[in-house]
């Protein structure tokens, strides 16, 4: 780079985020007084459209070549700015974004003066580093149109039928023999009371007769390589010893099968066979052994169901399968796991058989579940006639480390509750709350209605549940806080409403995607208000309550933003790459692998060059992490826009006294203490 | 219907007791927000009177601790619980309910009691000393006409009757 720098900064107030702290006046003023600086300014919101503005007539009046903003995190508003270089007439490589908000007026509030001059040194830096920055090449590369989604639920099947009526080439692999998740095993959604698999499961078939939907079912994700537009993935598809394409759905198998088991999808409250779909409406209609109950896998005996099978698509000798996929993108929809009560020892589950969960309640009331619509209580099969409640059970709890809100407990209490009185308004119907959170559309209205129909609200939680050992009957003793007075309260059934977990499985998946978790254990958005739906692994998607608790509408909605951003993504059919990546000098290179071994993003390979084994970075994979570059023990990699000249200028701005420091290849010496 | 260690049993059929009589149906929707509290004048001056916490008691069945409460012969009635509540219930008209409940049950406030005597008695709830009609004479008005005491029992009578066939009370005062 010849030319010679003429950089512009320009010191944002934030309205008052850094104002109010930062002198940004001062550092403004400060700014002018550095090397190579044309133009200094501070401004109110430099993002704004009047701040860009200005910033693109400067660079055209003033000839800039190089743009600093000193404001918000690069996370934020780098982005932004690299756009307006474009813009401007400028490669958006020479810019460069300075933190002075979350790195120095947010964490320094009480101590203006120094924040003042942190800001000065942070700014006298970026220009050290700018005036040795250089244009990068903007490359794109092809992306393609398909699209893995993992997780079969009411997320995953809603993103998959958009992007397949896009024309996209949908994936959908679900754990599951069947796809449907949770949604599936409820009766009735609130506040409308639909019937969920009514309204479900058109949408569970439309998205298996997709024609540009592949649903891989039994399957799991193992393995995710590429970056967005051009993602590898292994997916293990296992063996369900039923051969899918010969499987007709008849159920002459399962009618024949002499093991019964308790069905997962009933929450084991009903009963299944041991070749089985589990549920009626399952998707695909697609038989599966259950290799550990089968009477031939653990007897070697029984094969009734060959027997009978005029499909002849029994195969007791199908083995799990590797499948291998390329994609342009991915969106995680693996949903959430019902939380575990019998750790809490209080509320009895599991030892008080009155004491269902919310979950294995849908099952009981629902038509197609155990009971077949019959509101019957586990102990006896009678009549309930005095149910109760229980509400945050393992959510905002410390002692479960979920002290989030489950956002659903409330309304599907509330439902359940409906439910319940309106078939029978004679049942006394108690919810016992701690706050009541009817947030959503209708769901006021919703909650009225419980109290229309003289469902008893009673603010206090339960800390302790009584079983009558003869008639399994329950009493809880319960504080009414508005009146301070115990009461107790006899029942025949006690429903908790648990909440939500990040189901099992999803370590290994922010492991293989690269994407991290939130403190509650969920995957986390890289903006919890602008990129709701993002991850910072480009071109991997969120959907559904995989990234926090959520109800069906919400799943639904963030469904949709998941597929419309992954067609933002790759309807142009290229994709941005990123220029800031590792670049080896071949020349030195010793061949020493050191490199292979540390990048974490498999994207250095050995290559014969010039008559030598040497390090080659694709250009692609990389993802400018830096590892290689910092770890090379001959120097021959660096790291474009992170050069090693560059950074020692940025340390040598910052600490003058590092004089020994020549910005070429040698090492820091750190000065020992006197 | 209290048992032991301080806590109260519950009687789920006295909140659709309470909102079968003409005035109660609105206490369903009571969400417990404790306006009516607030607003209220009497609250200002007795700070035991807690209208919420009666509401409470009834949804939740504790009877005796509702209809035993000072707090539904305090009632003013004078509505602005019932104007300023946002579910619309009409607490003051709950309180009547109640306090005719209580009434039947034999429990009533003493005071109560002697203006309901007064009004057998009079016609009214006091009567009218005589300095009142010197008064009026001063300033020109006829005296008050003294009402027919017959004519009076036999209205009370009536109405008697009434409250009796409506819900067979028994006689109280």
């Amino acid at each position: 780079m010849t030319e010679k720098p003429r950089i512009g900064v320009y010191i944002c107030h934030c309205g008052l985020n850094i104002a109010a702290t930062v002198d940004a006046k001062a550092v403004a003023e400060f700014a002018k007084t550095l090397p190579d600086v044309v133009v200094s300014k501070d401004y109110k919101y430099t993002c704004s459209d009047p701040g860009q503005e200005m910033i693109k007539k400067d660079v055209k009046e003033q000839k800039l070549n190089r743009v600093i903003v000193a404001a918000c995190s690069p996370r934020m508003h780098e982005p932004t700015y690299r756009k307006l270089m474009e813009q401007a007439g400028l490669n958006p490589y020479l810019f460069e974004m300075v933190n002075i908000r979350e790195q120095s007026s947010w964490v320094h509030m009480k101590e203006p003066a120094k924040a003042t001059q942190k800001a000065k040194e942070l700014v006298s830096m970026a220009v050290a580093r700018s005036r040795l920055l250089e244009p990068l090449e903007v490359k794109e590369v092809p992306a393609l149109k398909s699209v893995l989604v993992i997780g079969g639920g009411i997320a995953g099947i809603q993103s998959a039928l958009d992007l397949a009526e896009q024309d996209y080439k949908v994936c959908l692999v679900e754990r599951q023999p069947t796809i449907g998740g949770h949604m599936a095993q409820l009766d009735k959604t609130f506040p409308t009371m639909d019937c969920s698999i009514c309204i479900f499961a058109p949408k569970m078939v439309d998205v298996a007769k997709n024609p540009n939907v592949t649903l891989l079912t039994n399957s799991e994700v193992q393995e995710v390589s590429g970056v967005a537009g051009n993602f590898h993935v292994k997916v293990l598809k296992k063996a369900r010893f039923v051969n899918e394409k010969k499987c007709v759905g008849c159920g002459v198998c399962a009618s024949k099968c002499p093991v019964k088991t308790p069905n997962e999808f009933d929450m084991n409250l009903g009963m299944r066979k041991a070749v089985y779909i589990p549920f009626p409406q399952g998707v695909p209609a697609i038989y599966t052994i259950d290799k550990e109950h089968c009477l031939y896998f653990t007897k070697g005996v029984c094969k009734l169901c060959e027997k009978f099978c005029e499909a002849k698509a029994i195969d007791y000798e199908q083995k799990d399968q590797i499948v291998e996929l390329d994609v342009g993108a991915v969106i995680v929809a693996t949903g959430f796991e019902p939380f575990d009560p019998s750790t809490l020892k209080e509320f009895q589950y599991g030892k008080y058989k009155n004491v269902v969960t919310s979950l294995d309640f849908e099952r009981l009331i629902s038509a197609f579940g155990p009971q077949e619509g019959k509101l019957l209580r586990p102990s006896d099969g009678k009549e309930p006639h005095r149910i109760a409640f229980i509400q945050c059970v393992g959510s905002r709890d410390e002692r479960t480390g979920n002290i989030y809100c489950s956002n659903i407990c409330c309304m599907s209490a509330i439902k359940q509750a409906v439910l319940i009185k309106e078939k029978h308004p004679e049942y006394e119907v108690y919810i016992f709350y701690n706050d009541i959170r009817a947030f959503g559309k209708g769901f006021e209205e919703f909650y009225q209605r419980a109290r229309d129909l003289w469902v008893t609200f009673v603010k206090g939680i339960p800390a302790e549940l009584t079983e009558d050992p003869e008639t399994k009957n329950l009493t809880v003793r319960v504080v009414d806080l508005v009146l301070g007075k115990m009461v107790e309260v006899d029942l025949d059934m006690v429903i908790l409403s648990i909440g939500m977990i990040p189901p099992k499985g999803i370590a290994d998946l922010t492991r293989i995607l690269r994407i991290p978790r939130g403190a509650d254990g969920f995957l986390l958005e890289t903006h919890p208000k602008l990129r709701p739906v993002d991850t910072p692994t480009m071109g991997v998607f969120l959907a559904g309550a995989c990234q926090g608790p959520k109800d069906i509408p919400a799943s639904v909605a963030q469904a949709k933003a998941a597929a419309s951003g992954v067609a933002s993504l790759l309807s142009k059919g290229k994709i941005r790459t990123e220029s800031s990546i590792a670049v080896v000098n071949e020349d030195f290179c010793s061949g020493c692998r050191v490199c292979v071994s540390l990048c974490k993003y498999d994207a250095i390979k050995m290559e014969e060059k010039k008559g030598k084994q040497v390090a080659s970075v694709s250009e692609i994979t990389c993802m400018g992490c830096g590892v290689c570059a910092s770890a090379c023990p001959t120097k021959s990699i660096s790291l474009r826009h992170f050069t090693d000249q560059q950074i020692l200028a940025q340390i040598r701005a910052l600490a003058p006294e590092a004089s020994n420091c020549t910005g070429k290849t040698e090492p820091i010496k750190i000065q020992e203490e006197a | 219907m209290q048992s032991v260690e301080n806590s109260f049993r519950i009687d789920p059929s006295f909140k659709y007791e309470v909102s079968a009589q003409s005035g109660g149906e609105t206490l369903r929707q009571c969400f417990q927000c404790g306006k009516c509290e607030a607003t209220c004048p009497i609250e200002r001056f007795k700070n035991q009177y807690r209208p919420a916490q009666v509401i409470r008691a009834v949804m939740l069945g504790l009877r005796e601790f509702a209809l035993d409460s000072p707090t539904i012969w305090l009632c003013a009635t004078c509505y602005s619980c019932s104007e300023r509540c946002p579910q619309g219930v009409h607490f003051t008209d709950i309180m009547r309910v109640l306090r005719n409940m209580a009434v039947e049950q034999g429990k009533i406030n003493p005071y109560y009691k002697k203006v309901a005597e007064a009004i057998v008695q009079y016609g009214k709830t006091f009567d009218s000393p005589d300095f009142i009609n010197e008064m009026r004479g001063d300033l020109g008005l006829p005296p008050v006409t003294s009402l027919d005491r017959q004519e009076i029992a036999k209205i009370i009578d009536e109405v008697k009757t009434l409250k009796s066939k409506e819900n067979q009370s028994k006689k109280v005062i």
